[in-house]
């Protein structure tokens, strides 16, 4: 019996994590106090827009992504797929194809992507690292192949106006977010697939030998992995109004602090899906704030840093103490 | 609550000096919030003697060791080193004083070399280089020299579990040591690996070392040990010379439970063949038959290594079979994943609770559950009250000592761990139950309680393989008693029909 074992007997899991959710919540908030005093123009309908969308793709990768870290792996590949399904949507509607078709068909192409991951880590026996950082470079290749290295313009207004859409005052691109949110925390908490994504980053053998199917839900985590970043793609391509895969560069890291932010453990087996979200609106008021207070962008990298690892560390004495 | 009165006659003697206790306790004590772990315990270890220190699970045996290893601080008490108070606030401090430990998992890094181990921490080097060859050298000539036939250049991750063990006995022995605390060596042990250490603890005896012995096992307590310390619930209950003492008194005082309770065995009338293996062969084991039959417990007894586990791993569809059949119910299978087994009937508690058992940083709850999710909820949506009914109902039939569902396993103590292992299955519904070395490092009190279980089960109708390394559990238990050896099966005895001579005498193959 260590500290460790007998604090944590103090308080159960559930609670904690409840706990630090509203602790990363109330940074939010102050945040946003702290900017509304610092700036005029934060508390602006425009700006909480603005931030809203900023955040809202991030919060979507960070999701996926958060799949992924809890079976103890990682996809790197999130900002490729991001920058490549742009492309693809781009030109499907370049051809002509109706909305819906050109939407569907992206997706798909998100699902085979997530299952290529899959099948390289069940099958083939890679590490998750190596076979998203694989297809991290050849996906921005393909896109730049297909497309000659150029941009391809989205003409299809319809498409690009979603975008900037609001419903009931809101970006529709948050709407998105809670489109993907609510389903995914229906899956991670109240689901048996759930479950066995704990089971399986904690202790593959024994969820294994407790007649969990190993594979498929390392397939399943890959590929919604992968299909969200798809999902973002489209939103993206919407936004810019363009197909490029050079575009969401680093998007990964970004969705990979939001979702340790959040207090997704690397090890596996400990995440959430409100964590992720608060991450990923963390690190966009800190852009949004540096941007309205005119701090040189080199700061928000560097406040950006900084801040994983003091959230981190914090969420990890946190752990050690109760 | 410290020692009222301190022995000054005590104080300042010069070291070596017989009759000064090499280590002494006096009212030592370790509070955890809403725990007592250890109450004030004293003691004196006198130098040079073997002393072993018995009880159950969760008695405060780990506390103990911790304490005297720096691990974890006192919540009061003095500790004395040779009639002088000392800290032991940190690890630092109680190796340079000359205390180690050789803990009960081996804690040496698996893909360096053997030699590399022995050294770790205090390599030879000139010029800041390594010195390699020489470390080699020096380590093969300390491990012939203890007897052990151990290659020093080889990856520790390339020796068997009892061989990693031997080796960090062997470490902590040359390490200018005073004393030596082993916690469970001997659990992952062959018999010969145990004949082994137990040469090296005689030798470090004779040396002058002063040993702590921790064991489940009475007979290597009464081995090896001068004397015999007993803890029961945080609270050292007594101090025996091994003389003065015998088996069913020791048990008596940690449990306060008898010998006869405890193989506890109900015998019921064999039913209908539940699985057959007909020549099966598989990965580490060939052409193997046996039959399972309701109502029945099938000991597998053989050294470790012997094919037992890759046999009844292969059973639950772990690996694929090469030759040979099995069949259920009198029907021939092929059981080709873990799911398929389980869809069957067969339940299997894995013998390494670590790696195999047990999602240790996931609640006790989920763990328990973990293999009905699919009757929990066909559809997929888990309905929060019935998971949390279904843990509780399990935790409170299984007497699992925890504070919740919501605790983490791997906060509870390994017989509750153990508990968890064994216990996921039981309302799983299986016919086949397979419980491969299921009382390894657990105590008396948590085997009789789990030999009950097993009384359950047959009077259900189910049907036991139970594998064990220890002789007088599956001798005890075993209706029908396989024994294999290099992954046949060599023999196979009823139940009493043997001695434990021959039945050692074949697995050893001598």
């Amino acid at each position: 019996m260590t500290d460790v074992t007998n604090k944590a007997r103090g308080l159960p899991k559930g609670r904690l994590n409840i706990l630090f959710g509203l602790t990363l919540f109330a940074l939010l908030l102050l945040l946003w106090v702290i900017l509304g005093f610092a700036t005029n123009s934060f508390w602006t309908g425009n700006n909480i827009s603005n931030l809203l969308r900023q955040g809202s793709m991030t919060a979507i990768l960070a999701i996926g992504q958060t799949f992924v870290i809890i079976t103890g792996g990682i996809d790197l590949s999130v900002g490729a797929i991001v920058g490549f399904t742009s492309v693809i949507v781009s030109l499907f509607l370049q051809w002509g194809l109706p909305i819906w078709a050109a939407v569907v068909l992206t997706l798909l192409f998100g699902v085979a992507i997530g299952l290529f991951h899959g099948f390289g880590i069940v099958r083939m026996g890679l590490p998750p690292f190596i076979i998203t950082l694989a297809t991290l470079t050849s996906l921005r290749g393909i896109g730049l192949l297909i497309t000659n290295g150029a941009t391809i313009s989205i003409t299809n207004d319809e498409f690009t106006a979603f975008s900037r859409a609001n419903f009931l005052g809101v970006p529709s691109l948050f709407w998105m977010v809670i489109m993907v949110a609510v389903p995914a925390y229906i899956l991670l908490n109240h689901s048996r697939w759930g479950r066995y994504l704990f089971a399986v980053g904690s202790n593959a053998e024994a969820a294994r030998l407790s007649g969990v199917n190993v594979p498929r839900i390392i397939y399943m985590a890959y590929v919604l992995s992968a299909l969200f970043a798809s999902f973002v793609g489209l939103l993206l391509a919407a936004r810019i109004g363009i197909g490029n895969a050079t575009q969401a560069e680093g998007w990964e890291l970004q969705a990979i602090a939001s979702s340790v932010i959040g207090g997704t453990s690397l090890f596996g087996a400990i995440g959430s899906v409100h964590g992720p979200l608060l991450g990923a609106f963390i690190l966009a008021t800190i852009n949004n704030g540096a941007n309205l207070l005119n701090v040189n962008s080199f700061w928000q990298r560097i406040v950006t840093g900084v801040l994983i690892i003091v959230i981190v560390y914090f969420d990890q004495l946190r752990r050690r103490r109760g | 609550m410290t020692a009222s009165i301190p022995d000054a006659t005590t104080l300042g003697r010069p070291r070596g000096t017989s009759g000064v206790p090499i280590l002494e306790l006096r009212g030592l004590e370790k509070r955890y919030v809403g725990t007592h772990a250890l109450k004030p315990a004293t003691l004196a270890f006198e130098a040079g003697e073997i002393h072993a220190i018995v009880g159950e699970n969760g008695a405060g045996k780990s506390t103990l060791i911790k304490l005297l290893t720096g691990v974890i601080p006192r919540t009061s008490g003095e500790i004395f080193w040779e009639g002088r108070p000392v800290g032991l606030a940190t690890p630092h401090e109680a190796i340079d004083l000359g205390i180690n430990a050789v803990h009960q998992e081996v804690v040496l890094c698996r893909h360096l070399t053997v030699a590399a181990n022995m050294f770790l921490g205090e390599e030879t080097s000139r010029f800041g280089l390594l010195q390699h060859r020489a470390m080699v050298r020096e380590a093969q000539r300390t491990l012939d020299d203890l007897g052990f036939d151990l290659p020093a250049h080889v990856l520790l991750g390339d020796l068997t579990i009892g061989q990693q063990q031997l080796i960090a006995a062997a470490r902590a022995a040359t390490r200018g040591t005073r004393f030596l605390i082993f916690d469970e060596p001997t659990a992952y042990l062959t018999r010969r690996e145990a004949a082994q250490l137990f040469a090296l603890i005689r030798r470090l005896e004779a040396e002058g070392v002063t040993i702590v012995y921790i064991s489940h096992r009475m007979e290597e307590v009464f081995e090896l040990a001068t004397r015999v310390s007993i803890l029961r619930d945080g609270t050292l209950v007594g101090t025996r010379r091994i003389g003065e003492t015998d088996e069913a008194d020791l048990i008596a005082l940690m449990i306060n439970r008898s010998i006869e309770q405890i193989y506890h065995k109900d015998k019921y009338t064999p039913g209908k063949p539940i699985l057959e293996t007909r020549g099966l062969s598989g990965p580490g084991f060939e052409d193997v038959s046996i039959t399972v039959r309701e109502g029945e417990i099938v000991g597998l007894y053989g050294l470790i290594g012997a094919g037992r586990s890759e046999f009844v791993t292969t059973v639950f569809g772990r690996h694929k079979r090469t030759a040979g059949e099995v069949l259920w119910d009198g029907r021939p299978v092929t059981i080709r994943s873990e799911a398929e087994a389980i869809e069957l009937g067969i339940a299997l508690a894995p013998e390494s609770r670590r790696d195999q058992g047990l999602c240790l940083n996931l609640p006790v709850g989920l763990n328990l559950n973990l293999p009905v999710y699919t009757k929990l909820a066909p559809t997929g949506l888990i309905s929060a009250r019935q998971e949390a009914e279904r843990a509780d109902r399990q935790i409170a039939g299984l007497r699992i000592k925890t504070p919740g569902r919501a605790t983490l396993a791997s906060s509870l103590s390994g017989g509750n761990q153990q508990k968890i292992v064994i216990g996921k299955w039981l309302n799983h519904g299986a016919k086949l139950f397979i419980f491969d070395e299921p009382t390894v490092g657990v105590d008396v009190g948590t085997k009789a309680e789990i030999y009950r279980l097993f009384s359950e089960l047959l009077s259900k109708g189910a049907g036991i393989i139970l594998i064990s390394s220890y002789l007088p559990e599956v001798y005890e238990l075993a209706d029908t008693l396989h024994v294999f050896r290099r992954g046949r099966l060599v023999s196979s005895h009823g139940y009493h029909a043997a001695t434990h001579e021959d039945i050692l005498t074949r697995a050893i193959g001598v």
